[in-house]
């Protein structure tokens, strides 16, 4: 059965306020082989321009797993419901396999352990095509990181791509 | 405010210039420390009695990690804090074992917004020359 695109282009994903801390920092830059010493030393980072400790490229994807604290989120704009969940929920139920299918960061100022960043994500497009025979269904979504002055500091666009 | 040291320099920068390649092989212990690292603890990724019973060969690579690790021959290029847009296709999953090696190759250069910026392609391949990412990114140069 066919998902109904309305139902679900632009709707949030989710919102949180985001702790950037120097010890989710450096085992995230650990665990993607980065070795620079300004991942783990303050007095490096300080020499290579910074207040605090960096963050390498790709960690605001999973800065809120470390960062997102109960007591100080915002109020929940998707009223408790899961819509990215929901859509891959049906589609899952179909059979098939869900991949990341691109990712995209533009960094608009530098993350530094330090900073507090407001996320917000959104449901940005969905659409499917057939391929070989098989059905591609893509769903597309931004997510926003902020500053407490309402700037922006990193966009991320990304899709997940159902298969079956 | 952070004022991150350019690395690159603009008028020594041409189309076509490569960074330096770098391997780097694969392994469960990488996709577990990713997965602890990052939160994302599917399964497919650190469970192989799983993975082997879903009908994989083995365990498989976060694609995350992959972009994370050719994010970090990027920051090594062009200097930690001067990415200023990197974007990837997830082309073909990553597996323990493989030798991952990245390309990143200079497509262009222009000023914008006072910035000087440097594009270039990017892209994981293993050694067999299955391309597992491909891309572009944007750093800013002095």
């Amino acid at each position: 059965m066919p998902i109904d695109k309305n139902e679900v282009v632009g709707k949030p994903t989710g919102a949180a306020k985001i702790h950037i801390e120097r010890g989710p920092v450096s085992r995230f830059a650990a665990a993607v082989t980065d070795t620079n010493p300004v991942y783990t030393d303050l007095d490096a980072a300080r020499a290579a321009g910074f207040e605090g400790i960096p963050a390498p490229p790709t960690f605001t994807f999973a800065a809120r797993v470390f960062g997102a604290f109960a007591e100080d989120q915002p109020p929940d704009p998707t009223g408790g419901r899961n819509y990215m969940g929901e859509v891959m929920g049906m589609l899952m139920a179909e059979g098939g396999l869900v991949l990341h299918g691109e990712q995209e960061f533009i960094y608009h100022k530098p993350v530094q352990s330090g900073d507090v960043l407001y996320q917000e994500g959104k449901i940005t497009d969905i659409y499917s095509k057939e391929s070989k025979g098989k059905t591609m269904t893509f769903l597309v979504m931004e997510t926003v990181f902020k500053d407490a002055a309402g700037e922006p500091v990193v966009t991320e666009r990304f899709n997940l791509i159902h298969r079956k | 405010m952070a004022k991150p040291k350019r690395k690159l320099i603009y008028d020594e920068i041409s189309q076509g210039d490569e960074a330096a390649s770098v391997s780097h092989a694969l392994t469960r212990t990488d996709l577990v420390a990713y997965a602890g690292a990052s939160g994302d603890l599917n399964p497919m990724h650190t469970d192989e009695v799983a993975a082997v019973a879903a009908g994989l060969p083995s365990v498989f690579g976060h694609g995350m990690f992959s972009m994370g690790l050719l994010g970090r021959v990027l920051t090594d290029w062009a200097g930690v804090g001067n990415l200023a847009e990197y974007r990837v296709r997830f082309t073909k999953q990553t597996w323990p074992g493989e030798v991952l090696s990245t390309r990143i190759v200079v497509t262009g250069k222009r000023e914008s917004d006072g910035r000087k910026l440097v594009t270039a392609d990017v892209q994981l391949h293993n050694q067999d020359g299955e391309i597992k990412l491909s891309g572009s990114a944007a750093v800013v140069v002095a």
